[in-house]
């Protein structure tokens, strides 16, 4: 068997068993631990277009949630609109917003980009907090706002038990991976990546380096909002702290940096290994000692970056190629 | 008909002065080589030519068009490809991989950027190698996929800075080859280089820069003998052998 065959098919069965999984898995707790681990590996693959590919280290992702969140909450608390039509124009506004930071900020490196996105991000949920009104929207400052649960449906992306929200962010996490992958073997993708490790060669080489940084964040803060949208109809309830806060951003990264910057697995792997580290050490230890897992995650991003720089998809990518030799006998390939 | 024509370059970086009122005329299908000591300013005009900062006075044009203020990207686009002296691979990836960077410039098709790259490699012998790490090539190897990189792009007019330099004897025989190859398929290179041995054997033309400034111009036989040269940066044991 020829490795391209393999590949498809160990991936149709990681597809099947994702969908398969909620039939087995009855608790309620266990489903939303899989949401919130589908809902950051969807967050961290959008992050991963501008922080893996085009070699940036953006840390004001939260903010794109954020717009996401209330543009359809908002559109759809008071004028009734579909948060599936609000999710679209939350990303519009999201990617607009999206180019007006990377403008200036594309402009600066490593730290300092850094610093200026996570000053954008701060900045505007501050604004959030102490704003009332916002022209004719309200978002009612620190307390946020709640979505009455009474139209349950999918026309309104709202339902009673998790398994449908399961199934969206599935379908969601699937495309943005498909997309990943669609771009990384394009144009784009090279021009980012050549970009991200040497701008002055990528330059020279008739690459447009800030252009192709300002494409990747406008559909990263586009495919960002989308999370942000699906993140309030699960919850019911968003406010500047719980959809906008550096939190996010943070944990995005520490997900990306351990599961490996750049490659299409990574930030899958980081999701899978993290998220459950950090649910269980909340359930466990929440009230003892809350924060436990923020120490766990410090701890493996010093041993990663440490022993695997590249993050854990270079090992594991190996392991997974030499067993399926094994297994299949594909002889030489790799 | 002149490709590339250097009138009263001057470039200077606050107070100093890096290149002076340089001039120089390539014209298409030659082999220009540009040398001088260390610190002679060649580097920042191949900086000034290639659209990394705009000269400070004069003029540069290309193919006729004057491109003082444009950018790397649109210079390389309109057919000037460079290579830097400290080699810039992208090296997490592979050799085919930085290749196919300069082969998209023409093409948005991944399988057409791979052709042409793949055309590219085998022309410097490099197929072989097309899968390995950029960041694991031996330095000659490195130099090469500079080289490589840059005629991914199909340039007119090739600016390479250094290639040979780090090279053993044998491996800078192979790239003299190589670069008259290039010249004979009717691409026009101006070449910075320090080994006079691959210069003389190279060039049509040589102009000699000493503290920013043009001292000699000429045929490798007239610069090799000219007194200043000499005494500047060839050495008196070079005049008399």
């Amino acid at each position: 068997m020829n490795p391209s065959r393999y590949h498809k098919l160990s991936l149709i069965l990681v597809v099947v068993i994702a969908l398969c999984l909620p039939l087995v898995v009855r608790s309620a707790t266990y489903l939303h631990i899989l949401i919130l681990l589908y809902l950051y590996a969807y967050l961290t693959t959008s992050w991963n277009l501008v922080g893996g590919f085009a070699g940036v280290l953006p840390l004001g992702h939260a903010t794109f949630v954020g717009i996401g969140a209330y543009t359809s909450t908002i559109l759809s608390l008071q004028y009734g609109i579909s948060p599936w039509i609000g999710m679209l124009v939350g990303a519009v506004l999201s990617s607009v917003v999206g180019v007006i930071i990377g403008l200036p900020t594309f402009k600066m490196r490593g730290a300092y980009f850094a610093l200026a996105t996570i000053a954008f991000a701060e900045g505007i949920r501050v604004m959030v907090e102490n704003i009332d009104y916002l022209g004719p929207f309200q978002l009612n400052g620190p307390r946020g706002l709640q979505i009455p649960p009474l139209n349950t449906g999918l026309a309104n992306m709202m339902f009673a038990s998790k398994e449908p929200y399961y199934y969206i962010i599935l379908v969601m996490l699937v495309g943005v991976l498909a997309l990943t992958w669609f771009i990384s073997r394009s144009k784009l993708g090279y021009y980012l990546v050549a970009g991200g490790e040497e701008p002055e060669a990528a330059q020279a080489l008739g690459v447009n380096v800030a252009r192709a940084k300002l494409i990747a964040m406008a559909l990263s803060s586009f495919l960002t909002a989308f999370a942000g949208t699906f993140w309030a109809q699960f919850t019911l309830y968003i406010h500047p702290k719980s959809v906008m806060s550096l939190d996010i951003s943070f944990e995005i990264a520490f997900i990306a940096l351990i599961g490996g910057r750049g490659s299409i697995a990574g930030p899958m792997l980081g999701a899978l290994l993290l998220r459950p580290v950090g649910d269980f050490s909340r359930i466990y230890f929440g009230d003892k000692l809350p924060g436990l897992h923020l120490i766990i995650f410090g701890v493996v991003l010093v041993l990663v970056m440490f022993y695997q720089p590249r993050g854990l998809q270079e090992p594991l990518t190996r392991i997974y190629n030499r067993a399926m030799r094994h297994l299949f006998g594909g002889g030489e390939t790799a | 008909m002149k490709i590339l024509e250097l009138k009263k370059v001057r470039k200077s970086f606050g107070g100093i002065m890096a290149v002076e009122s340089f001039s120089l005329d390539v014209e298409e299908g030659e082999i220009v080589g540009l040398i001088g000591p260390n610190g002679a300013g060649k580097s920042t005009l191949f900086n000034c030519v290639a659209g990394v900062f705009p000269p400070t006075a004069g003029e540069i044009l290309f193919r006729g068009e004057k491109i003082n203020n444009q950018k790397p990207w649109d210079l390389c686009r309109k057919g000037l490809a460079r290579t830097f002296q400290i080699v810039k691979p992208f090296a997490s990836r592979t050799v085919l991989y930085n290749v196919m960077v300069g082969a998209f410039i023409t093409t948005d098709k991944r399988a057409e950027a791979e052709l042409r790259a793949m055309e590219v490699l085998r022309h410097l012998h490099m197929e072989d190698c097309k899968d390995v790490r950029a960041g694991n090539l031996t330095i000659a190897d490195r130099k090469r996929l500079e080289i490589a990189k840059a005629l991914a792009t199909r340039p007119r007019l090739l600016l390479l800075d250094e290639v040979m330099a780090g090279l053993r004897p044998t491996e800078v025989d192979e790239m003299v080859a190589i670069i008259k190859r290039l010249r004979d398929a009717g691409m026009t290179i101006f070449v910075i280089e320090h080994i006079m041995r691959a210069i003389m054997a190279l060039s049509d033309r040589i102009a000699v820069l000493h503290f920013g400034t043009k001292i000699a111009e000429g045929s490798p036989q007239e610069v090799a003998h000219d007194e200043r040269v000499i005494k500047a940066y060839l050495g008196e044991e070079y005049g008399a052998a």
